[in-house]
């Protein structure tokens, strides 16, 4: 101990006094050497040959100063500092090759961690919930239409009988939304809730991040009023007061106390509120007076798999549809889905594609570092050599190698990780809404991210020590005397490397392709007309009290004086009631026409409005007319249809004047009786279904028919709708304060969020990995190229002293690589075409994502 | 025919050195090198830039002391001395390398005997 300590005081004196105590080894070297001379001088050698003894009876004098070196200081430490420095100073030399090296490396590394993270957060783990793989929701689906058009939403009865019936669930529970008004300030505002039955905190097993959750006792009638509220809308609108928690709010009318605050990934049903209700059998009264529809989602016990749940609830479904045939399609079978199925069940195929491409450009971005520092390997045999003559140890050759692919990797991997970080960044700000679950966080994945930078920084350390490790074996002579071999004896791989660029060229073609069909079916979904002018017009749907606003007449003399204020603030062109905002079409509705028979379901789409709805759409009128402001108020009953209506059901014939009957009106709440109404007019089609989707025949009557259904109104404005927003707001306050807006907005921005959002996002993410595809490729066939080049320096060297031109040389090295890209190019678009079957199955799949409110 | 010359044992020049420097007081590091050359009657093969490694190392256990003077012809040399430490190393050195030697001989021997 104490003789390191001593030698560790000489180093420091060493450090201190370090060039004196360098000369001074010097001068006593020299004097050695001069010494020795003399001594073989007098020996009778002649000057010349006596230095030479000299020194070889010394021996090595520039090892012997770099042992005193290391000796007399901290050799490891200086010694590193000084290989790095001079692995900064190659690389700055070769900048190029330096920057390309990093960029390759970050991009591989940050595309594919930013992705996998995406993969993990959205489709692996996305739900927090206890036993998550297990919860289940229950679909009806009618063979007989090939439509999506499943039911998945129940009545208290149904719900009741499903929990109750059923063997294969050993809980059960429904929700049904509801929206929540609450005064807030000088009016009132709306919040999303959901009316959750009893079990459904214990089905999900997450304790309330402050407070509690429901207990049994909360949801039986008499019990003291609560609710629970989510984590986000706690944040956002009271600012994460903690002291709101206890306090009591009135909710739609009844006053209910705050009991429990969940944590911020408990998102069952996206709702802001949660509010107990106990189901009761033949209980109707549901949101805006249509009847009270339960989402249903059971936990699986263990042991019984989904076909075996699917074959029990079939059974209770059809016993149910024999109760109540109308609620049930003729024919159908029970469906059920894991709980994330509905927001991403399709969607995963594309992540999964996304990944696959995306490790395919990992290893495509190591490959072609690989490639790079065995070019670059190539080129620096002889200096190599030349320090292995001059003494440079095998170790000390190893250790400035290293050093140098260390600078590599660390800036790699800096770049890589920053890379990921701001892709994953983008890539959620890209992320249509209702595409991933409220539940899912998406966050960097740690493991991953060390997966990638490990495997990075392996390839970059390997390839980097060849050279070493050639220097070294060899006899330093070999390529110093050129035999230009050189490293290729360890990678003997020209087959091999031959096949990486058909590869690589292969799959970035494949990824361009892919990116450019996306964003043609892109291009091609904003050419289709919607049959209505979106721009300049605001939205939002208007949440009544509804104890105050049940009739046809209550909900006209709120909206009656209000259009008419609104029509008189500046900037505003026209108003309208609306029961429905593009692109979401109405309420479907079963009808019939005075006159025809027929034994199939004649359906239409049901919207209630004034007269004004058409205008400010700007919706063409094909036929008779809309019905006005007189017509509306007087509460006739009169219709307008779209002209798939018209085609469908009429034919040839003319509809002016006919009658059709909407039973469906007669079940609501504040119910229309003898529903008949008068078709007076006929409009153009607009697209009510989705843009892909063929029109669905729709029927608009007038708002005062009836006061339940949702409302909702639109503005026709001169400047930017969202500018019109507080006017708006401030009016319908002051009509009645207790009414709110809910998703308020630009009415261009809500059909571009519903119908362009998620193919915008399948093309981006194609289109960014196939640019950082075409780029790693690019990099990877120069490299390789310029690698299989550089080999072949003697072959054409030889070539060109027999008298070959250096166009043919040229075309030599142009016709090798020429020929693998071709081959690329060819398998590339071989597989594209395979896979636009694929890609094009996408674009319907991403259509299906969109999910009108 | 000349016999083949040995190498310098690993650690030995050290203790060479000290004991050199011990007997002869102090030196210069060509004269240590004439010294162990002379010494071993050129059987061992020395190259002399060791010595100074040596030198180094012996310096920074402090067991040699190094001052500048002027060698016989007049040159500017580094003369090297033991040091009182150097000393006990030395004699702690000569004991394990006598008791060491003194078996491997033992041992060497003793294969003699069973072999004839």
């Amino acid at each position: 101990m104490s003789s390191r300590l001593r030698t560790f005081a000489a180093k420091l004196q060493g450090l201190l006094g370090k060039r004196d105590a360098s000369a001074e080894f010097n001068d006593e070297v020299q004097t050695h050497l001069q010494l020795l001379e003399e001594r073989f001088v007098r020996q009778g050698l002649s000057p010349a040959d006596a230095a030479a003894a000299a020194r070889r009876q010394f021996g090595n004098t520039t090892l012997l100063q770099e042992d005193r070196r290391e000796m007399g200081t901290f050799a490891h430490f200086e010694g590193v500092l000084r290989d790095f420095r001079h692995a900064l100073r190659t690389l700055w030399k070769s900048r190029a090759f330096a920057v390309v090296a990093i960029v390759t490396l970050a991009l591989g590394i940050g595309a594919s961690t930013a992705i996998f993270s995406l993969v993990d957060n959205i489709l692996l783990e996305p739900f927090p919930y206890k036993d998550a793989r297990r919860l289940m929701f229950l679909e009806i689906h009618d063979t007989q239409s090939n439509q999506a058009g499943e039911r998945a939403n129940y009545t208290s009865a149904e719900l009741l009988e499903f929990g109750a019936a059923n063997s294969v669930f050993d809980n059960t529970i429904g929700a049904s939304e509801d929206l929540v008004l609450y005064q807030q300030g000088a009016g009132t505002e709306e919040m999303y809730g959901a009316h959750v039955t009893p079990g459904t905190f214990e089905l999900f097993g997450m304790p309330a991040l402050m407070g509690r959750v429901m207990q049994p006792a909360d949801y039986e009638p008499g019990a003291p009023p609560v609710f629970v509220m989510r984590y986000k809308a706690w944040m956002t609108r009271f600012n994460g007061d903690p002291d709101i928690l206890n306090k009591t709010f009135v909710l739609n009318g009844t006053p209910r106390t705050l009991i429990g605050i969940m944590p911020p990934r408990f998102g069952w049903f996206e709702a802001d509120v949660m509010i107990p209700e106990k189901p009761v059998r033949g209980e109707n009264g549901g949101f805006t007076g249509y009847p009270m529809r339960w989402f249903l989602l059971a936990h699986l016990k263990q042991g019984v798999s989904v076909r075996q749940a699917e074959a029990s609830m079939d059974v209770i479904a059809h016993r149910l549809a024999a109760i109540s045939p109308q609620d049930y399609p003729q024919h159908f079978t029970t469906r059920i889905k894991p709980l994330g199925y509905g927001v991403f069940g399709q969607f995963q195929t594309t992540l999964y594609t996304v990944l696959a491409a995306v490790l395919l450009l990992l290893l495509i971005a190591c490959a072609n570092v690989a490639n790079l520092m065995l070019a670059r390997a190539t080129a620096r045999e002889k200096e190599f050599a030349l320090r292995a003559v001059l003494g440079a140890g095998r170790a000390r050759l190893v250790r400035l190698l290293l050093i140098e692919s260390v600078v590599l990797a660390m800036g790699g991997a800096a770049l890589g990780t920053l890379l990921a970080w701001g892709g994953l960044k983008v890539f959620v700000a890209a992320i249509p809404p209702d595409v991933i679950p409220a539940e899912s966080v998406i966050e960097l994945n740690a493991p991953v991210l060390a997966f990638t930078l490990c495997l990075t920084a392996l390839t970059v350390l390997t390839f980097g020590l060849v050279p070493a490790l050639h220097a070294a074996r060899r006899d330093p002579n070999d390529p110093l005397r050129d035999s230009g071999k050189g490293v290729a004896g360890a990678f003997r791989g020209g087959r091999f490397r031959n096949a990486v660029v058909v590869f690589e060229v292969a799959t970035s073609l494949t990824l361009l392709i892919g990116a450019g069909l996306l964003m043609r079916s892109f291009v091609a979904l904003r050419e289709i007309h919607l049959g209505l002018l979106p721009d300049h017009v605001f939205q939002t749907y208007v949440r009544l009290p509804e104890d105050r606003y049940a009739t046809g007449a209550q909900v006209a003399g709120f909206f009656r004086p209000l259009l008419q204020r609104i029509k008189a603030l500046p900037g505003v062109v026209d108003a309208t009631q609306a029961s429905t905002v593009p692109p979401a079409g109405g309420r479907p509705a079963e009808m019939e026409i005075s006159g025809q028979s027929h034994s199939e379901k004649w359906q239409a789409l049901l919207q209630h409005c004034s007269e004004g709805y058409f205008r400010v759409l700007r919706i063409e009128f094909k036929e008779g007319r809309p019905f006005n402001e007189a017509e509306v108020n007087s509460v006739r009953k009169l219709a307008v249809v779209n002209e798939t209506f018209v085609r469908k059901y009429f034919g040839t014939k003319d509809p002016i004047g006919s009658r059709v009957r909407l039973a469906s009106l007669e079940t609501l709440a504040d119910p229309v009786r003898d529903p008949w109404f008068e078709i007076v007019g006929v409009v153009a089609d607009v697209r009510n279904v989705d843009l892909q989707e063929t029109v669905e025949p729709a029927v608009w009557v007038p708002y005062t028919v009836t006061g339940s259904g949702a409302q909702a109104l639109m503005v026709r404005t001169v400047q930017e709708p969202a500018s019109m927003m507080e006017a708006i707001r401030q009016e319908i306050w002051a009509a009645d304060s207790g009414v709110a807006m809910a998703y308020p907005g630009a009415l261009e921005d809500r059909i571009s969020e519903r119908m362009y959002a998620a193919p915008r996002f399948g093309f981006v993410v194609m289109a960014i990995f196939a640019g950082v595809g075409l780029l790693l490729v690019t990099v990877g066939v120069y490299s390789i190229l310029a690698y299989a080049t550089a080999r072949k320096t003697q072959e054409i060297g030889i070539r060109m002293a027999l008298g070959a031109e250096r166009s043919n040389v040229l075309g030599l090295v142009i016709k090798a690589g020429l020929r693998l890209v071709l081959l690329g190019v060819g398998i590339g678009l071989a597989v594209s075409l395979a896979l636009g079957r694929v890609i094009a199955t996408h674009c319907g799949v991403l259509r299906l994502m969109i999910r009108p409110h | 025919m000349e016999t083949p010359r040995s190498e310098v044992l690993q650690g030995t020049l050290d203790l060479m050195i000290l004991k050199t420097l011990h007997t002869l007081g102090p030196l210069h590091g060509f004269g240590i090198a004439r010294r162990i050359e002379q010494v071993s009657e050129n059987v061992l093969q020395l190259n002399e830039g060791t010595v100074y490694t040596s030198l180094l190392r012996l310096q920074q256990q402090g067991w040699i002391a190094a001052t500048w003077g002027v060698s016989e012809n007049n040159r500017k040399a580094k003369f090297y001395s033991i040091t009182k430490r150097g000393l006990k190393q030395l004699a702690r050195e000569t004991e394990e390398w006598e008791r060491i030697s003194g078996v491997i001989g033992r041992v060497l021997r003793m294969e003699g005997e069973r072999s004839s």
